[in-house]
């Protein structure tokens, strides 16, 4: 059973990642532009004391963004190369379509990833067991984001919504919620709508994980991982792996 | 052993904000031996609901489908291992390559590596894409990126295909290469389900035809069965008017904006083509064909409004 659900998010990895990236690796330009360029400006205005900030939030930002325009490609999957359709009328599950088609779009992410790593280790010298607690940060919200992109393609009728709404959730996930500064310059109000955002949780962790600033992490860690399981909910209940409220 | 297929009293409506349409009212028939069986009828006729129910994409409102003895309803996962599917303008990956979409669909399916790559080789090989297996599907034509479809739904092993109209607008060269490929599998023991409102293609390729019209199953039989429900043997076809000439008398008389078809027996031909009214116009005999049993059933011709 293992074996044969590894095959089948290999092979899904493969035609969304693997196989296009090897065909147009101009597309690695789309996915990373974005928080490179932040990198940039951060490190522009702010000097060589914030870059630290910026690659934390890059980190964060890149795996929100991709797992957000994850929606695209679902959603041309589904409408126009009905590809979503032969997938339901085999023993495939929706959770290992998702997740290999998620995992082929980190594939794009990947070199972005590398560099900004590469940068928080070298800026904060933290420790194995840190790197992998960041990791495992970004990998909860690879997770979220990747159903939450599930759920939306399912609900979705026409590709032209798509770009509108794909646009709109990554910036409400990846720019609104405090990656690239600390949520205590935003007014109370919103603040209260940030901590509604499973990014806001990420980047808190993120920042006290790097930092090495663990007071006060146990209820972020909580939250967002309770977060993640809603969202699970949430995702079985609403989605529309079939056609059957259609 | 079950039969490869039995829908009885299936009905489905789609509700779209308050709005009820039923796409299948009636469809109750029983495909008893394994070949290919099509279901021919005009857009709207309920072919793609039936395919979608059948592969479990959505839940009939009432009655149930059965392939195998298996239930689209209550044995859906057992149900998944046992069919493959083409749906209806399904298209390839613009950036693999034909061998790509079979070897990763195989091994999708759980197949590993050699297996796969076997079953991928064995399946190019046998649909006749050798040539341009390797070719990004973004540089092939029209059919070769349809047959690519074919090639990945019949790459499983299963024991039900489902051909949601694999040749829509493909041109005649190609869609015999797709016919050449369904007869294959065709010969080999396998059970076909195919939709189409092409009647050679379904003349061509299938063992029962069933028609279908407005979410309603008419009829199911082989060709010669589907011609004896018509009680004539002969077609005449009227190209213009026929004024002061009664055709009735002769046979059945469907009129559509090209003029007349006179549904009628050999030895009535004589005497009708010695008729002065007649004699003007331009006039086409021939044998019945599945055409006109399809008008003779349905009252329309499938060709009309195609476009």
């Amino acid at each position: 059973m293992i074996r044969e659900i590894s095959r089948a998010i290999a092979s899904l990895t493969m035609i969304n990642g693997t196989i296009p990236l090897w065909r147009r690796p101009i597309s690695l330009i789309a996915v990373i532009s974005t928080p490179f360029s932040f990198l940039f400006f951060i490190y522009l205005f702010g000097g060589p004391s914030k870059i630290l900030l910026g690659a934390i939030g890059g980190v964060l930002f890149t795996i929100v963004n991709a797992s957000t325009m994850l929606q695209t490609d679902l959603l041309f999957y589904k409408l126009d190369l009905k590809f979503q359709q032969i997938v339901a009328s085999t023993p495939v599950n929706p959770l290992v379509y998702t997740f290999g088609l998620a995992t082929g779009n980190i594939v794009f992410t990947l070199p972005g990833l590398a560099i900004f790593m590469l940068i928080i280790v070298y800026e904060s010298h933290i420790g194995v067991l840190q790197i992998l607690s960041v990791i495992g940060t970004l990998m909860v919200t690879w997770v979220i984001f990747s159903l939450f992109s599930f759920l939306v393609s399912t609900r979705v009728r026409e590709m032209r919504d798509i770009w509108p709404i794909s646009v709109m959730f990554s910036i409400i996930f990846g720019v609104v919620p405090p990656i690239y500064y600390s949520i205590s310059v935003l007014p109370t109000t919103i603040q209260y709508v940030a901590y509604l955002v499973p990014t806001t949780w990420a980047a808190i962790l993120l920042k006290g994980i790097i930092t090495k600033n663990f007071t006060g992490m146990a209820i972020p860690a909580v939250v967002f991982v309770l977060e993640m399981m809603g969202i699970m909910v949430f995702t079985a209940k609403f989605s529309n792996w079939r056609l059957n409220r259609s | 052993m079950s039969m490869p297929l039995e829908s009885k009293s299936l009905k489905k409506i789609y509700r779209n904000k308050g709005r009820k349409t039923v796409a299948i009212n009636d469809f109750t028939f029983y495909v008893k031996e394994k070949g290919v069986f099509s279901l021919l009828g005009r857009n709207g006729s309920g072919k793609t609901t039936f395919v979608k129910v059948s592969t479990t994409q959505l839940t009939p409102d009432e009655g149930y489908v059965r392939i195998f003895g298996k239930d689209v309803v209550g044995d859906e996962k057992e149900l998944r291992h046992m069919i493959s599917l083409v749906p209806q303008e399904s298209r390839p990956f613009p950036h693999m390559t034909p061998y790509e979409h079979v070897y990763l669909f195989q091994k999708m399916n759980g197949n590993n590596r050699e297996g796969s790559k076997d079953r991928a080789d064995t399946v190019i090989d046998l649909l006749g894409m050798k040539e341009f297996s390797k070719t990004e599907c973004v540089n092939l034509s029209g059919g070769q990126k349809q047959l690519t479809m074919v090639a990945m739904a019949l790459s499983l092993d299963v024991q039900m295909y489902f051909l949601d109209e694999p040749t829509i607008g493909l041109d005649i060269i190609t869609r015999k290469g797709v016919w050449n490929a369904i007869n294959r599998y065709k010969n080999a023991g396998k059970s076909i389900l195919l939709t189409t409102h092409y009647l050679d293609e379904a003349a061509f390729l299938s063992d029962e035809i069933g028609i279908v019209s407005y979410g309603n199953f008419i009829k199911q039989g082989n060709l010669d069965q589907l011609r004896s429900t018509l009680e004539y043997d002969t077609r005449i076809a009227i190209r213009g008017s026929h004024e002061g000439l009664d055709l009735e008398q002769f046979g059945k008389v469907h009129s559509d904006n090209k003029g007349s078809v006179l549904f009628t027996n050999q030895e009535n031909v004589e005497k009708i083509l010695s008729n002065s009214t007649i004699r003007k116009e331009r006039i086409e005999i021939g044998p019945i064909g599945l055409d006109d049993v399809f008008i003779s059933l349905v009252g329309e011709d499938i060709e009309v409004d195609e476009n």
